[in-house]
């Protein structure tokens, strides 16, 4: 298994203790960088941009944070900040104003802490929250809110305001429709079905999934948020699948992630790739019509999963990390790089951040339990998997053509060698069996040969 | 960090950990495509690229050496392949046995002189030749040295404690390695002022060759030797205030073509040089040693920044005919710094061009082709394990069209006069080349 080291990295202030899921990389100024929002234990809110340490706005939240997110939630086209507790407070931040009144209030020394500090909205929910997603689960085009209790159970909510609303005030979230599961809810996806349209996805038990059905989308006369869906038990909205293969717990965490992207090379397909690991180990890479391709069995613990394209063709890589540090980077054709973070880890994730060069680049961020978050922001790989040279060039037409002009075309084959050398020469190696190259190289003028104990070797 | 001008141009392949440290005498090229690196806890690992239904992956394994026992510490680890007309792998490894009450230190000397299976690496594991050692063993190094008979033969080197160097030649006839008085092959070693920490010697024309070494109380000794005779014809000594980590002779061009042009450049980068580091004190360079000495130092600026600078490589990274110096520090950085030729008159200065950070202090480099395609790629083994730095292949790639492509213009418009100066260039380049390339893989 190919195993690397990334080195360059920052690392931020951090001193509480937080949920899991109570980090992400999103743009919460929209100013289209990326910037990491933290929430902790406390109800403290940080926002961390670039690579400065300590963060960059810090908010206080009613109760225990235990999930944030970024996204558009409330349809206005802009990115706002949700922090949700576990006591069921709900808020929402706007941090765009923030962000132009730092600017202008920077020079005189922040004396204004007034209530621009408070949350632009919030609102009481169930409580007992543990993950969130910001997502259009029903295809409408707009996002909904969707969150994952301790008790098994997932609620959509979708933010209501009237249409001739001025400010935030006049808006709340009501509910769509709850779920009720037989097992934890530990991730929440949104992944392309087989008919191209969102499905909800949740991770269940031993590497299980469910598929949450939106029966709003079916019976419109009711209305959202009609309560229709507050049946209780489990119910034909719910279609649990259990994926086969070895699953030695049938209790053991799973986590999940929908919508990698397939990159624009391969979009004959419209199904959704998703992804799914477990605590004991197993990493399984699927698509939505429930075709595995590929398993992977790591002897680490897995406790987090996220997608991020570390090579730059727009396929979306698998990121795994164990709570011992050891990070999984798989593609779609199952090449794996493992890194090693040399702490245990309370928390991970992997995404866009902008950290160094004004620009966002692909990042992974370790919480780790000695009061620093980590953020290794050059991970940026030229492939997946090892090559040599001369199979880089093979897959250059120009390299082909250059050699046949130079009247050695039919050695541009796996016995050829290159090597640089001198300002404008290059030079092949050919192996000394090779008696067609003598030939060659006497009827043709342009070559120059020369035989080495070792090989034959023609000068350009 | 003002003047970096280049981000460094490799790109991580893999990263092997190993179960124990080691340290700067602890990694070789063994064969063609393959490296030994030795760990303090007894275990050699052979790192190399398996090439599996078109797709290499790297394979670090471990290689059972045998008489070394479970308490070995290993000190150092060299090896080479026999000057022809011999043939095979020779694999030197020394260690110190510490069974409680007393300390012993070992020379390991591992060749299979079955035919067929010399270049085997399980079966030389498994044919040794055991010496004990009166000192402690430093460098392990080789070098070839020419016979009576006219033909070459390589040795081993071996430093040690009791300020000696200590010379092993095969014995021919008896099939095996033995100690041979240095002073006979070697006169330029003997009477030294201190522990040799770092050996380099280097072969000449003319016949002759260049020894350098550093010590532990900062002396570097260097002697210019004619083969035949063998007779030291100068020798030149200087001292530093620190321990002497690596000396590396080198000539700063790997071809002449571009001195061609400019008939004092060419003086300027045609001699050989010696790069110092020590422990404390920045990198020197002496330029142009074979004529003047140790009397031009350069220095290698901020070399001394991050920490002891342990290990040391020159090579052309960039492939433009002249080389680079990288050195790897304690402060887990490598230094690259390229020659800058002076501008009217000056001496010229060697310019720190990027660096690169890595986890763990660096101990040790070597640059050889491990995944078969002419292109070497950098072996860095550090505290931690053994990094494999491989040059960007997209950049190269482009290099190689370019190349080709200009090639391919001076072609198609005939111009025979550039083609007949390509080609003088590059039958001298053979001659050259024929030492610096690796030896390539055959293709049974």
């Amino acid at each position: 298994m190919r195993s690397l080291n990334y080195v360059q990295r920052v690392s931020l202030d951090f001193t509480g203790t937080l949920f899991p899921h109570a980090i992400c990389l999103g743009d919460a100024d929209n100013d289209s960088l990326n910037e990491l929002v933290v929430g902790d234990t406390s109800g403290k809110l940080l926002v961390y941009k670039n690579d400065d340490s300590k963060p960059w706005i810090t908010r206080t939240c009613v109760g225990m944070l235990t999930c944030v997110a970024v996204g558009d939630v409330c349809n206005k086209r802009k990115n706002f900040v949700v922090a949700v507790g576990a006591e069921g407070w709900f808020h929402l931040f706007d941090l765009t104003a923030a962000a132009a009144g730092k600017a202008d209030s920077s020079s005189q020394h922040e004396a204004l802490f007034s209530d621009d500090q408070k949350p632009c909205f919030t609102q009481h929910i169930p409580a007992n929250t543990k993950v969130i997603l910001i997502s259009d689960i029903d295809g409408d085009g707009r996002s909904e809110l969707v969150v994952g209790y301790t008790d098994r159970v997932v609620r959509a909510f979708r933010w209501e305001e009237p249409s001739d609303a001025t400010d935030l005030g006049s808006g709340q979230l009501v509910l769509l429709k709850k779920w009720l599961l037989e097992g934890q809810v530990d991730s929440l996806s949104v992944n392309p079905g087989p008919e191209g349209l969102p499905e909800l996805m949740v991770s269940q038990p031993g590497c299980g999934y469910a598929i949450l059905l939106c029966s709003w989308t079916q019976q419109d006369s009711a209305g959202p948020g009609s309560g229709s869906g507050e049946d209780e038990g489990p119910s034909r909205d719910v279609i649990l699948h259990l994926t086969t293969g070895r699953i030695h717990n049938k209790n053991v965490s799973t986590h999940l992630i929908g919508s990698i992207s397939r990159g624009s090379k391969d979009e004959s397909s419209k199904c959704g790739l998703f992804a799914l690991c477990t605590l004991d180990g197993t990493l399984k890479l699927m698509d939505s019509s429930e075709q595995l391709l590929w398993s992977v069995q790591v002897d680490h613990q897995l406790f987090v999963l996220q997608k991020l394209d570390v090579t730059g063709d727009g396929r979306e890589e698998v990121v795994a990390c164990a709570w011992d540090g050891q990070t999984y980077i798989i593609d779609h054709n199952r090449m794996v790089v493992r890194f090693q973070f040399d702490e245990n880890v309370n928390a991970f994730c992997a995404g866009q951040y902008t950290c160094k060069e004004g620009k966002n680049s692909p990042c992974l961020v370790y919480v780790s339990f000695n009061h620093k978050i980590y953020v290794y922001w050059r991970v940026e790989l030229d492939r997946m998997e090892p090559t040599n040279l001369l199979r880089v060039l093979e897959e250059r037409p120009e390299f082909r053509s250059q050699l046949k002009k130079l009247g050695v075309g039919e050695f541009a084959s796996s016995h050829v060698c290159v090597a640089l050398t001198g300002i404008h020469q290059t030079l092949l190696f050919l192996s000394k069996k090779d008696k067609r190259l003598h030939q060659v190289a006497q009827w043709n003028t342009k070559v120059n040969l020369t035989v080495t104990p070792h090989h034959r070797l023609i000068y350009f | 960090m003002a003047g970096l001008r280049d981000a460094d141009p490799f790109v991580e392949d893999s990263f092997s950990r190993f179960p124990s440290q080691s340290n700067m005498y602890g990694l070789c090229q063994a064969g063609e495509q393959q490296l030994l690196a030795a760990t303090l806890k007894g275990k050699v690992v052979c790192f190399r690229y398996q090439d599996l239904q078109h797709k290499i992956r790297p394979v670090a394994k471990e290689v059972q050496f045998t008489y070394i026992p479970v308490d070995a510490e290993i000190v150092s680890i060299d090896a080479f392949n026999k000057s022809p007309p011999n043939r095979g792998l020779v694999v030197g490894i020394t260690f110190i046995k510490d069974s409680g009450d007393k300390a012993t230190p070992f020379l390991n000397i591992y060749c299979d002189y079955e035919p067929g299976s010399e270049f085997n690496l399980e079966s030389i594991a498994q044919s040794c030749l055991n010496l004990e050692l009166q000192f402690t063993p430093f460098q392990l190094y080789h070098t070839e040295v020419q016979c009576e008979d006219g033909g070459s033969e390589t040795v081993f080197l071996l430093s040690g404690h009791d300020q000696r160097i200590h010379l092993y030649k095969e014995n021919a006839s008896l099939h095996q390695f033995e100690e041979q008085p240095v002073e006979r092959l070697f006169p330029e070693l003997q009477q030294l002022p201190s522990n040799v920490l770092w050996l380099d010697v280097m072969s000449i024309p003319g016949g002759r060759r260049l020894s350098a070494f550093g010590c532990q109380n900062g002396c570097v000794g260097l002697a210019l030797v004619n083969q035949t005779g063998p007779e030291v014809l100068q020798s030149w000594r200087v001292q530093l205030d620190s321990p002497v980590s690596t000396v590396l002779l080198f000539p700063l061009s790997c071809q002449t073509e571009a001195s061609q042009t400019t008939g004092e450049k060419s003086v300027d980068l045609s001699g050989y040089n010696l790069l110092v580091t020590s422990t404390i004190e920045m990198a020197v360079v002496y330029r142009d040693v074979q004529e003047c000495g140790m009397s031009r130092p350069t220095y290698l600026s901020e070399s001394d920044q991050w920490d002891a600078v342990l290990c040391a490589l020159v090579i052309d990274l960039d492939f433009d005919g002249q080389k680079e110096v990288l050195l790897g520090t304690y402060g887990q950085e490598l230094l690259c710094y390229k020659f800058q030729p002076p501008a009217s008159g000056g001496q010229g200065q060697f310019q720190l061009l990027w660096r690169r950070s890595f986890k763990s202090p660096l101990l040790s480099i070597i640059y050889l082709d491990l995944t078969g395609d002419g292109l070497r790629e950098l072996a860095i083994l550090t505290l931690k394990g053994l990094h494999i730095l491989q040059h960007s292949l997209t950049i190269t790639a482009d290099l190689v069209l370019e190349r080709l492509a200009h090639r391919v213009s001076m072609l198609t418009s005939g111009s025979e006069l550039e083609l007949a100066k390509g080609q003088d260039n590059a039958e001298r380049d053979a001659s050259a080349q024929r030492e610096e390339c690796p030896p390539q893989p055959s293709s049974n």
